[in-house]
């Protein structure tokens, strides 16, 4: 599940957010599940979809594009629900669709593009080619960072 | 007992098992936390026999138990100042229990700084920072002592069993024998102390008559040394610092004999064989465990768990029970009912553990006054009722400091000066009543002084000096409780000791609304003021009602709802941005839960109203309608993103899908405060 950690090869989970492909290191992803009924959280954050059960515990759900600034999505059949821990925190994250696994050696990883900044320059931390495809990985500490700012931003 | 069992059978520092010296140390502040209790239970009885003819001397002797104990398992931790205030301390009450001294208000408030010091010593230990000075206050009490005992020496028959008892130092008995008991472990080794550096001591000291090496019940090795020797309490407590247990051994060749200095007499006159909880074979059988307070919690998860599991299986029974044959779905039915009960009846049962007597916080109280009214030249008593009333540890636990506050707020802000009182008409004396009862599923609890009222005039122009918003007009008691609460009413400068090192009312209702409980406030000038904590008796199940708005559910607590009612929508008058109605004959603001919340109005024309809070501070969430009641399992919501004001947690209908709880004590304070803001829903995606 962690990869292969004698040549640092880390095993990435990849989904899809508004058409771009992302990755999160899989020692990160607890599980996923298909999305079925989110509780709507009054004056949480905007980007909240709400809270779900996910093993007997409150999950909040982050819903991705509106996290990264996109429009909203219904749900469907491919959207799922990757739910993450970054230490003792456990977070749904809403995204468009997920189903591989990779293996990325880490020599594939570039720092990201300076063109990357903006939005998604204070959570993607490397692109990665694979083939002819561009993979943004995201660091998850980043991200629960910004949105826990975020969220203290709106309470205040 | 077997938790405390193996944290002493004989072993001394460490545990036999080689369980770390920190779970030890954790044993050793529980032990410490129910000899105080009991010292201070024990103390307020002693107090009001000064002066009497009659000192029980089951008070005295229970007393001596509990700073005897207190002063051994201090040794074991090596914590120095503890022992040596609690061996002062006994020593005190072996003088008064002899009659050497006479019990003497000024010895009871020795007895009474003594405890509080061994309490925070103990404290500091735990928290990790310098302990207390204890010189001054062990020269005080020794003092006491040392007079007592040298006049009974005069008034002493020579020859009489009593002075040669006493084992002040003077009248040292033949060589006495003794049972040492060594368990050797890695801190000790550490430390250099051996099994042969033990030995060395013990033959230094006196004559080793015997050694055996024994298997504890935990595995582990120890030692056990019987050795013939003078041994003065300085040295056996320097022993027991160093891992060893020491008993006294019966002399065999006088056994029976009343001889004055038989050694069990002489180490502790009349002590009773449990009071040395190091000797295990003596160690007076007990019915009380010791349990974590984590493993409760993992069991009372497991219960909900199986509340839930049993929710989903009626509901299913429920979709098949037409596909049933009437015969056998009335056995299944039977068999859901039995479960029904049987689990209902072990989740009482947990939770009826985890219930401890309220009177473990009010038992401080007296002393906390004591200290208050004694710097400010206040006569104060207290009253204490209700103490036996059963409440969550949870909220034990998170109710000493709020408690403490009103508590003291009463004592400097309510009670007036003896001088005051009497030109009042009053008697000199205030009155602090603490109260707790126990109304359903509430735990109430009071603190009701008979002072000088809270001033509403000065609370207003404080508030104002503040920047306060203030009311118009005359306020009333919530209004008032409101402005004592208000973020700012406290200011810094004010945080003497007294009122509790600046924390304000608003950390206290901050406290009890964090505990889905409610603060309310009467008080009348010149008459008193009375502080009214509703707790809910346990946290983790509770019933709800359950009610829908719109196409979101909810669950309401049911303890803190008044009453429900229907009321058609053509009966709310607009006033201002509010709305109203008319309930008992007073007028009721409404507030709709929708609105708040920002869901889609549905357009019902009547609906369902829960009235929480009393008087002023009575308010009416209106919702669509409540669909029934449950038992529900409180989940907690714990992270950041969405711990939003209003909703006390979640639980799970069964279908597996989240159903918010909502805390009407916070929405109705919300809405007191900033009527204006309007909570917003997220957008979320469906």
């Amino acid at each position: 599940m962690s990869g292969n950690a004698a040549s640092g090869v880390e095993t990435y989970i990849l989904f899809t957010v508004a058409g771009t492909t992302y990755g999160l290191p899989s020692r990160e992803v607890r599980h996923m599940e298909m999305v079925d009924k989110v509780t709507r959280v009054p004056n949480a954050p905007a980007f909240i979809d709400g809270v779900v059960f996910s093993r007997g515990q409150v999950v909040p759900v982050v819903n991705l594009r509106a996290r990264f600034g996109f429009e909203r999505a219904p749900y469907d059949l491919r959207t799922r629900l990757i739910v993450v821990q970054s230490a003792s925190r456990v977070i749904g994250l809403v995204v468009d669709s997920a189903r591989e696994f990779v293996n990325i050696p880490p020599d594939q990883v570039q720092p990201p593009h300076e063109a990357l900044a903006g939005m998604s320059g204070r959570y993607v931390d490397g692109v990665a080619s694979i083939g002819d495809r561009l993979i943004l990985t995201l660091d998850l500490s980043r991200i629960l960072k910004f949105a826990e700012n975020l969220s203290m931003d709106l309470a205040g | 007992m077997p938790p405390r069992a193996r944290a002493y059978e004989g072993t001394g520092v460490t545990t036999d098992n080689g369980a770390p010296f920190s779970d030890f140390l954790d044993d050793y502040f529980a032990e410490c936390d129910d000899h105080l209790m009991g010292v201070r239970r024990l103390l307020l009885t002693l107090e009001a026999s000064v002066g009497g003819a009659e000192i029980n001397r089951n008070v005295l002797d229970e007393l001596f138990r509990h700073f005897h104990s207190l002063k051994g398992i201090s040794g074991m931790v090596e914590l120095r100042a503890a022992e040596d205030l609690a061996h002062c301390l006994e020593e005190y009450l072996r003088a008064l229990r002899q009659g050497d001294v006479a019990l003497t208000a000024e010895g009871v408030g020795l007895l009474f700084d003594g405890a509080q010091t061994l309490e925070q010593v103990i404290a500091a230990r735990r928290a990790g920072t310098p302990a207390p000075a204890i010189d001054a206050l062990v020269s005080r009490i020794s003092r006491i002592v040392a007079e007592g005992a040298r006049d009974r020496a005069v008034a002493t028959l020579p020859g009489s069993p009593q002075a040669q008892g006493e084992p002040s130092g003077s009248v040292r008995p033949a060589a006495a024998r003794w049972r040492c008991t060594f368990s050797p472990s890695a801190e000790l080794v550490a430390r250099g102390i051996r099994v042969d550096a033990v030995r060395r001591r013990l033959s230094e000291a006196g004559e080793i008559l015997n050694a055996v090496p024994r298997v504890t019940t935990g595995g582990a090795i120890a030692f056990e040394f019987d050795i013939a020797a003078d041994l003065d309490e300085p040295t056996l407590a320097a022993w027991r610092g160093d891992g060893l247990a020491i008993e006294p051994l019966a002399a065999p060749e006088r056994a029976g004999s009343p001889t004055p200095d038989a050694p069990a007499a002489t180490l502790e006159p009349a002590a009773p064989a449990d009071a040395e909880p190091g000797q295990a074979g003596r160690v007076a059988p007990s019915h009380y465990v010791r349990v974590d307070l984590t493993r409760l919690d993992d069991l009372m998860r497991n219960v909900g768990d199986l509340v839930i599991s049993r929710a989903r299986l009626a509901e299913t029974l429920a979709r098949i029970e037409r596909r049933v044959p009437g015969s056998e779905w009335r056995a299944i039915q039977e068999n859901a009912v039995v479960i029904d009960r049987q689990l209902r009846t072990l989740r009482e049962g947990i939770m009826r553990v985890r219930l401890v007597p309220v009177g473990e916080i009010f038992r401080r109280m007296p002393f906390v006054v004591r200290d208050l009214a004694r710097e400010s030249g206040k006569r104060v008593r207290v009253e204490l009722r209700g103490q036996g009333t059963e409440i969550d540890k949870f909220l034990i636990e998170r109710m000493m400091d709020p408690v403490l506050h009103l508590v003291r707020n009463a004592v400097s802000h309510g009670i007036e000066t003896a001088e005051e009182r009497i030109a009042a008409g009053k008697s000199p004396e205030g009155t602090i009543v603490l109260s707790a009862a126990t109304a359903g599923d509430i735990v109430r609890i009071e603190i009701a002084d008979d002072g000088r009222g809270v001033d509403a005039a000065a609370v207003a122009a404080r508030a104002t000096a503040a920047g306060l918003p203030v009311p118009q007009g005359a306020l009333d008691s919530s209004q008032l409780l409101s402005l004592l609460c208000a973020p700012g009413f406290s200011t810094r400068d004010e945080s003497d000791r007294a009122s509790g090192r600046g924390v304000g009312m608003g950390v206290v209702q901050a406290a009890v609304e964090e505990l889905s409980g409610s603060l309310s406030l009467e008080t009348t000038p010149g008459a008193g003021t009375r502080f009214t904590l509703d707790l809910p008796v346990t946290l983790a199940i509770t019933d709800a009602l359950i009610a829908i708005v719109g196409a979101e559910t909810f669950a309401v607590p049911q303890a803190t709802i008044r009453e429900v009612v229907e009321v058609p929508v053509s009966a709310l008058l607009q006033v201002e941005r509010n709305e109203m109605t008319t309930y008992r004959g007073a007028a009721l603001p409404i507030v709709r839960l929708g609105r708040l919340f920002g869901l889609p109005d549905s357009g019902r024309d009547r609906l369902h109203v829960f009235v929480i809070g009393t008087g002023a501070a009575a308010l009416g969430i209106a919702v669509d309608r409540i669909i029934g009641q449950r038992e529900i399992v409180v989940r907690a919501v714990a992270d950041a993103l969405v711990r939003v004001e209003g909703i006390s947690g979640a639980t799970d209908l069964g279908d597996g899908q989240v159903v918010l709880i909502l805390d009407p004590a916070v929405l109705a304070r919300h809405m007191r405060e900033r009527p204006d803001r309007v909570f917003t829903a997220t957008g979320a995606a469906r």
